[in-house]
């Protein structure tokens, strides 16, 4: 058995005659922030889409402690469940109050008892600041508060990893601080995230570890002192010249 | 020459009335069992007709999948593109033809009928409804480990269904009207009750008056409560905030609390609990 988590191996993705990921070799451990930067169409969400088995991946495998998800033999629910996912357009239910968006996985997917969810769901909805909001529907947040709800939706779950694809990009630039904070909180507290962002002050600040993504391939990886500051790559060089 | 028009009218309401009655209560019956049930076989239908499948599926799951899709198509296809009158016949004289039993009662026989007629309909508008919820929803759920079923019941067609609910309404407008033709096989409806009044006492207009009058005061009837249940589904506009508890902040000027504090406001909320 392996020690990580989540381990990636040669993974590769097509869409028809379009190779969107080349063999893309990566691991994640307990703890890890990983931030994945990069262009648009770099792949960074298709790379995301794929680990939380939205997109299937044409080649390679992941390893979820050491088993392959990629397969037809594993139960891609419970895996799924494991894997939290936060989404750009947040994608919450909006046919549910917000406390119920927090429920509904918990007592339907992990079969938690309706009591016992709630009070996780309140608890989750507290750390993300939305408990007052329980009894909203979706419709009637605003973008950052929709992400916080989300983010807390997934939370609910104990996921052990959490992905979030682009969580600010949708948002107006004075909701980013509000969700980027409850981010930032979650890394503290020791949650395991793989961050696509293009938020370089939190890959900066926040990361263990940046991935850096071009067409398709990791063109540099290692802790954010050394990439975003000191880059061996010159595409990553450049790339970051144009945020820093 | 309306004069007459009324005193006839008189005449039949006074000596059938309550077997026109009689037919308005067995048309309502069946129109409305039907339409309930014809939903149900289209909603069944739309879960079924959306069910993931990707290649690296086992095969024979493929294969399954495949019959399922080509099953239903036959089905809407068939029972959408041929008359409702042939197929009541069809149906009726077809079972015993072929399996020796007949139909205990003519009820069983028209429920059947119209709800499978019904339910072909609906499958398309049932498939209409879940391609108009954004791939976003199906998306969010999967994330969090729900399976197709769980997904459909619980986030889509919850939704789907207030953007097919008017064409339940067109579904079930035209059942009302278009169980008359199950006279055909001796279903006793409405219209079943003009063709045996005025075939006994030759008062074919003042008969077809009354009928005319009574199908649209159904119909108009029907689509209000339609709207009202339009209405319903909508849901309130407004929300309470979940305060009375001074320790939540007003909306806002929250700060979302580092983790140096595990959150006393919980442990408080809670009574201390866990």
């Amino acid at each position: 058995m392996s020690e990580h988590i989540l381990e990636v191996r040669h993974l590769s993705k097509s869409f028809g005659s379009h190779q969107v990921l080349t063999d893309i070799d990566f691991n994640v451990s307990k703890g890890d922030v990983t931030c994945i930067i990069g262009a648009s169409g770099s792949g960074k969400s298709t790379l995301l889409r794929c680990i939380n088995l939205l997109e299937t991946p044409t080649g390679g495998e992941i390893l979820y402690h050491g088993q392959d998800v990629t397969g037809s033999r594993i139960d891609q629910c419970a895996y799924r469940a494991k894997v939290g996912m936060v989404f750009q357009s947040f994608n919450l239910f909006s046919n549910m109050t917000v406390l119920k968006n927090c429920v509904y996985g918990q007592v339907k997917v992990a079969k938690t008892d309706k009591a016992a969810a709630r009070e996780k769901a309140m608890y989750y909805l507290g750390k993300v600041g939305m408990q007052e909001y329980i009894n909203a529907k979706p419709d009637q947040l605003s973008g950052g508060q929709k992400q916080r709800v989300a983010i807390a939706r997934a939370l609910a779950m104990e996921p052990e990893i959490l992905l979030f694809d682009e969580p600010t990009s949708a948002l107006d630039p004075e909701m980013v601080g509000e969700v980027l904070d409850v981010m930032r909180n979650l890394a503290r507290d020791g949650m395991t995230m793989l961050v696509v962002t293009h938020e370089m002050a939190f890959a900066r600040d926040v990361s263990t570890r940046v991935v850096y993504m071009a067409d398709g391939v990791i063109a540099e990886e290692g802790p954010p002192s050394q990439v975003m500051t000191d880059p061996v790559n010159p595409r990553t060089r450049e790339f970051l010249a144009r945020f820093l | 020459m309306l004069e007459k028009l009324f005193t006839d009218i008189a005449g039949i309401w006074n000596k059938y009335g309550m077997v026109y009655l009689d037919g308005i209560k067995n048309t309502v019956i069946l129109a409305t069992t039907a339409t309930v049930i014809g939903c149900v076989i289209g909603l069944i239908c739309g879960i079924l007709n959306t069910i993931p499948v990707s290649s690296r599926d086992p095969l024979p799951k493929r294969i399954f999948l495949k019959i399922v899709r080509i099953i239903l198509r036959v089905y809407v296809e068939v029972f959408r593109g041929t008359p409702m009158i042939l197929q009541a016949v069809f149906i009726y004289y077809g079972i015993p033809y072929f399996f020796g039993v007949s139909f205990d009662s003519i009820w069983t026989v028209s429920i059947v009928v119209v709800s499978i007629n019904t339910g072909a309909y609906m499958a398309e508008s049932v498939r209409g409804g879940i391609m108009s919820i954004d791939i976003g929803q199906t998306e969010g759920a999967k994330a969090i480990g729900m399976n197709h079923w769980q997904t459909m019941t619980g986030v889509i067609l919850p939704q789907a269904f207030r953007n097919i609910l008017p064409q339940i309404g067109n579904n079930y407008i035209i059942n009302i009207k278009d169980t008359s033709v199950m006279f055909i096989i001796g279903f006793s409806d409405f219209f079943a009750v003009h063709k045996m009044v005025s075939g006994a006492i030759f008062t074919y207009f003042p008969s077809a008056f009354m009928e005319m009058f009574g199908y649209l005061v159904l119909t108009l009837v029907a689509s209000g409560l339609l709207r009202l249940l339009e209405k319903h589904m909508k849901g309130d506009k407004n929300y309470e905030l979940a305060s009375g508890d001074q320790l939540v902040m007003a909306a806002g000027t929250y700060k979302v609390p580092s983790s140096a504090e595990p959150f006393e406001e919980r442990s408080r909320e809670f009574g201390g609990k866990r």
